[in-house]
């Protein structure tokens, strides 16, 4: 997508073995070339950098720390061996795992599922999908987890309902540790991604309607046409999705807390909950700071793997 | 791709009227149960429509008695509060916050996108990885920034960090790479300057994917509130979902009138959703969409 | 354009910040200027109870008068959502920018051992003299005393009580406990009773009791204390709730869920559904509540009901209480601790304590109050007082909300059944034991 030349020359320039000096110097120059690029980039740069690379810089400094108040002490990986030894931060990351491991791909894929069956419809059509699926996300997650807690009740709720109608087995979902996260990932799945299918109308919108002429000429049918059109022109997109999808999901809190609690027993313990808790419960920042690494690290791995599967492979083909 | 035939639309429409419900609930609730007549607020299960509708026709004798039972919540929001001083400072904390991300991240997206300039990787995965941090652990840090720039307890301590979130910047990236080159290229074999390229080239063709990030944008910051609470300390700056939130008991929730607050709240956020989703469906293309 | 604005603010406000900065270390160097301190207080409060539409009116009535008695001296007033105050106070502790006061919520088990860990509260025993602490009741003060020192003043109780829903034993012709008063055997009786097919479709819709279990909760333990279990040893050293007679006492009350006297989801953590079942829905008969449940009932129109106390077992009639009060954060001007002792003295003096337990349903925390006879009116609050003579407060370990949370944890287990209380105390035992041991 890239011009490819820039690329070259700038692989090029780094490859080279000619004197450091010349290879300092044609950097500059590309730099200056590039000078526009930077410009565009400094005042949002200047600001990511106060408000938030810094306090991340802080944060993960106070990783090695035993904080106080009025002083803290060094304490090498202290914290870190703390973490690896907690059993509560292990069932922890097991129960975040498979919460997110289950969710992204589902709510990647309900959003563009739901997003090709919007985009064809009328103008009317579209408006009124959109916003059915969208505007909910304006209420607040208090208020979603009521709903779902009801949705969720073991004698008078929805789900226990259709249930029953079908003769199966009607649990008392949230409240026994056996089926908790299950229930929680019920939840995130059918609430409808409605930032992802924003996100995918307005990418099919761009595509060019000519790409889909010339592959009606030559004979594609529509399912062909989706599959080696749309969905690889939306790649960028659902790549930004998915990361997206696992932040989210590798840090989820709000919900579970409202619903379950983390419970019955540490059932529904997430690794979010846990940093919240050794942070503003304990005030142990320092330990808070090593737990939120542990999680940032498998998210990047997680980011990193999933970046190269969609895009590095899409960029091959 | 187009759906022509109708046995496969109608099954369409199903699947998405079905979903659209269940979607619409914790929405349609709050509505509900704001209008609700208190006697009926705790009900379990709940009641799907609000009462007084039914007893308006049920009880004639007492029907104003009804109407100003369904209409409390919002009653005394408005007579009681400072509700609208709350509207005013998130209305325009938000409006300001929109419009700037508008510009800088449809910059800095541009710029990694479609310029190729050294430590462009390293700064596209520097943004990445900073939004896999929790928020949980810089709030000390970021509090810490914010009393050194002597910004505490203003709406600049809102309005600074929230203008430097970077979602938007992968968001507009993302976008952009979809975004055929060849169209900046012509535009610059035309003489045009790199910000008039920008201006008139790259902005318009950006159109939904600055709706969508408007949209974003201004319900993240419209909804905040852990933060304005930890650095607001006087009443008069509060923003709505502060304010809300000081009204609610210790232990027990006046049920109807938060769901009056949560309605009033969601409504601008509704607004702007409808004043931004006209730039969705004239994309790239021209008439995308054939009936 | 927008950042060069932006920036041009930056700049400003990091010079004024190092001004200001710069400025109150001079101020703070004049100390030793004893009770003639003047200048500008910080004061945080919550919404508490409603006069004129305004849930703070008291908190600034209280401002007033003292801004009169202290003249030079404002009160500044933050309003803090309750919910969110912890979250607040820990950032701002942090970032060195605390409150002078702030309010510990009634819910509040008194004095954060954190905070006095952290050494960001002052002690205020210097500005007590030996009379004025003589009026507090004695398990009001231990609550807020750590190491032998006093951090803060109680300004009000709490205690846990059952709440009985009248109209229910009388439909069922159940004699409520006499002067709220029963044994477990008897109250397994009557639980029995209570329990019904009120629509006749052949199911149990009724239940005797339910109640929930959550971290920081405290509603279902003085049940298992009935018996004389605690959780810690006397001295905090050892975990004791896998004796004997805490367990028999979890095992007596999961099993009222398989007798059934008490519904399926008895044990949740879910405080606002197990409320409304007996508020709303009515559809359980007792339910074991905080006393600010009692405000909340009456207000919630339900005139016919009364509080009793837990059922007792071998052990000596007890429940679980919290106070709530005023903590002083960390001062570096002794004029100014001695004014905020003042405002702390004044915000808890006998009249407002009258004042706060008729508005707020927390009961009196000073004698003088309790004999002034704030619920002369007030059946269901008079009968709640009784119980605070056996109210005990939960250990004030250092690490208490951990150890709270390994049993809790446990407990929600035990009471769906999934694990047998021995079971379950010996692996909360394990993470107590390692936190006891730091």
């Amino acid at each position: 997508m890239s011009s490819p030349h820039a690329t070259k020359s700038h692989l090029d320039a780094q490859a080279t073995t000619q004197p450091a000096t010349r290879r300092r110097s044609s950097l500059l120059r590309e730099m200056w070339k590039q000078r526009a690029a930077y410009l565009f980039l400094m005042p949002k740069l200047i600001l990511f950098t106060a408000f938030i690379l810094i306090p991340i810089i802080w944060a993960f400094v106070l990783a090695f720390q035993e904080y106080g108040v009025f002083g803290s002490e060094w304490v090498g990986l202290k914290n870190f061996e703390s973490v690896a030894k907690s059993e509560l931060f292990r069932s922890a990351l097991w129960n975040t795992l498979q919460y997110t491991v289950v969710t992204v791909p589902l709510q990647v894929l309900i959003a563009l599922g739901l997003a090709t069956l919007i985009h064809p419809l009328g103008r009317l059509g579209q408006s009124f999908f959109r916003g059915a699926f969208y505007l909910p996300t304006v209420t607040s997650m208090v208020i979603i987890a009521m709903v779902w807690r009801w949705v969720y009740n073991y004698r008078y709720g929805l789900f226990n309902y259709m249930l029953s109608i079908f003769g199966l087995p009607t649990p008392d979902w949230l409240n026994q540790s056996s089926t908790a996260l299950w229930a929680l990932i019920i939840m995130s799945v059918l609430i409808p991604p409605g930032v992802g299918i924003i996100m995918y109308l307005a990418a099919m919108g761009s595509i060019p309607e000519q790409l889909y002429e010339a592959a009606e000429i030559d004979g594609a049918n529509g399912f062909q046409r989706w599959w080696r059109i749309t969905v690889p022109l939306l790649k960028p997109t659902t790549l930004y999705l998915t990361m997206l999808s696992l932040i989210g999901s590798f840090q989820v809190f709000t919900q579970i807390l409202l619903m379950t609690g983390g419970g019955p027993g540490h059932a529904t313990e997430t690794l979010v909950s846990l940093v919240y808790k050794t942070a503003f419960r304990d005030l142990e920042f320092g330990l808070a700071s090593a737990q939120a690494i542990v999680l940032f690290v498998i998210t990047l791995l997680f980011g990193i793997a999933q970046y190269w599967l969609l895009y590095r492979k899409a960029e091959e083909d | 791709m187009r759906i022509k035939h109708s046995p496969t639309r109608w099954l369409t429409y199903v699947v998405l009227l079905v979903w659209a419900v269940i979607s619409l609930l914790p929405l349609y609730w709050v509505f509900s149960t704001a209008l609700q007549l208190p006697d009926y607020v705790e009900s379990e299960p709940p009641k799907m429509i609000p009462m007084g509708i039914i007893e308006y026709f049920t009880h004639p004798e007492s029907r104003s008695q009804i109407v100003t039972d369904t209409f409390s919540g919002f009653q005394q929001l408005f007579h009681s509060t400072n509700i609208w001083r709350w509207f005013f400072n998130s209305g325009y904390i938000s409006i300001v916050v929109t419009v700037g991300i508008l510009f800088l991240d449809t910059m800095a997206g541009y710029a990694l996108a479609k310029k190729d300039f050294p430590g462009r990787n390293l700064i596209f995965w520097l943004i990445v990885a900073t939004m896999m941090v929790p928020g949980q652990i810089t709030l000390v840090p970021l509090f810490i920034m914010v009393q050194k720039f002597g910004l505490m307890n203003t709406h600049w301590a809102l309005i600074l960090p929230d203008l430097s979130m970077v979602f938007g910047v992968f968001l507009m990236r993302q976008y952009m790479l979809s975004i055929p080159s060849d169209l900046l290229d012509a535009a610059k074999i035309d003489g045009a300057s790199e910000w008039k390229t920008f201006w008139t080239v790259v902005v318009p063709l950006a159109k939904p994917a600055l709706a969508t990030l408007g949209i974003f944008t201004f319900m993240n910051v419209w909804n905040s509130f852990l933060w304005p609470i930890i650095v607001l300390n006087d009443a008069d700056l509060y923003t709505l979902p502060v304010g809300l939130k000081t009204l609610q008991d210790q232990n027990l929730a006046i049920f109807k009138l938060l769901m009056s607050g949560a309605a009033v709240a969601a409504v601008p956020m509704i607004l702007v959703f409808m004043a931004f989703q006209r730039y969705f469906i004239k994309g790239l293309t021209v008439g995308g969409v054939k009936e | 354009m927008n950042y060069t604005k932006t920036l041009a603010v930056l700049a400003t406000a990091s010079i004024l910040a190092v001004t200001v900065t710069g400025c109150s270390k001079d101020t703070t160097a004049t100390q030793e200027t004893a009770s003639n301190w003047t200048g500008k207080i910080t004061i945080w409060d919550g919404p508490r109870w409603e006069e004129n539409a305004n849930k703070y009116a008291w908190i600034e009535s209280q401002k007033k008068a003292f801004e009169t008695s202290h003249p030079g001296v404002t009160v500044e007033i933050v309003q803090v959502p309750w919910a969110e105050l912890n979250d607040k106070l820990g950032v701002s502790i942090a970032g060195k920018a605390w409150p002078d006061l702030a309010p510990v919520d009634i819910s509040g088990n008194g004095v954060n051992p954190t905070f006095v860990k952290q050494k960001v509260l002052e002690p205020v025993d210097e500005f007590i003299t030996a009379d004025e602490k003589k009026d507090f009741l004695p398990n009001a003060i231990s609550a807020w005393t750590q190491d032998g020192k006093l951090y803060g003043l109680p300004l009000g109780m709490t205690v846990h009580g059952m709440l009985l829903n009248l109209d229910l034993f009388k439909e069922r012709n159940v004699e409520p406990p006499k002067d709220g008063q029963w044994t477990w055997d008897e109250f397994v009786a009557d639980m029995k009773k209570l329990t019904y097919d009120k629509d006749g479709d052949g199911k149990t819709d009724v239940y005797g009791l339910s109640t929930y279990v959550k971290n920081g909760y405290y509603e279902s333990w003085p049940f298992l204390y009935m018996d004389g279990g605690r959780p810690l040893s006397d001295d905090m050293s050892k975990f004791t709730f896998d004796s004997k007679e805490a367990t028999g006492a979890m095992k007596k009350l999961a099993d009222l869920k398989t007798l059934p006297v008490a519904p399926k989801e008895m044990g949740s953590g879910d405080v606002g559904g197990t409320w409304k079942a007996f508020s709303a829905q009515k559809n359980v008969a007792v339910e074991p509540w905080a006393t600010w449940a009692i405000s909340a009932a009456q207000k919630a129109k339900m005139s016919n009901f009364m509080v009793a106390a837990y059922p007792t077992g071998s052990g000596k009639p007890v429940t679980i209480g919290g106070v709530g009060g005023w903590m002083m954060f960390h001062q570096e001007d002794a004029g100014k601790k001695k004014v905020l002792a003042d405002l702390m003295k004044q915000l808890t003096s006998k009249d407002q304590q009258v004042v706060t337990a008729k508005n707020y349903g927390t009961f009196p925390t000073r004698q003088s109050a309790v004999d002034a006879n704030p619920f002369g009116e007030n059946l269901q609050m008079q009968q709640a007082q009784k119980l605070t003579q056996n109210a005990v407060m939960v250990p004030k370990h250092q690490q208490w909300k951990k150890i709270d949370e390994a049993i809790q944890s446990q407990l929600q287990l035990v009471l769906n059944g999934e694990k047998s209380p021995e079971d379950a105390m010996k692996e909360a035992k394990k993470t107590a034991d390692e936190l006891l041991s730091k």
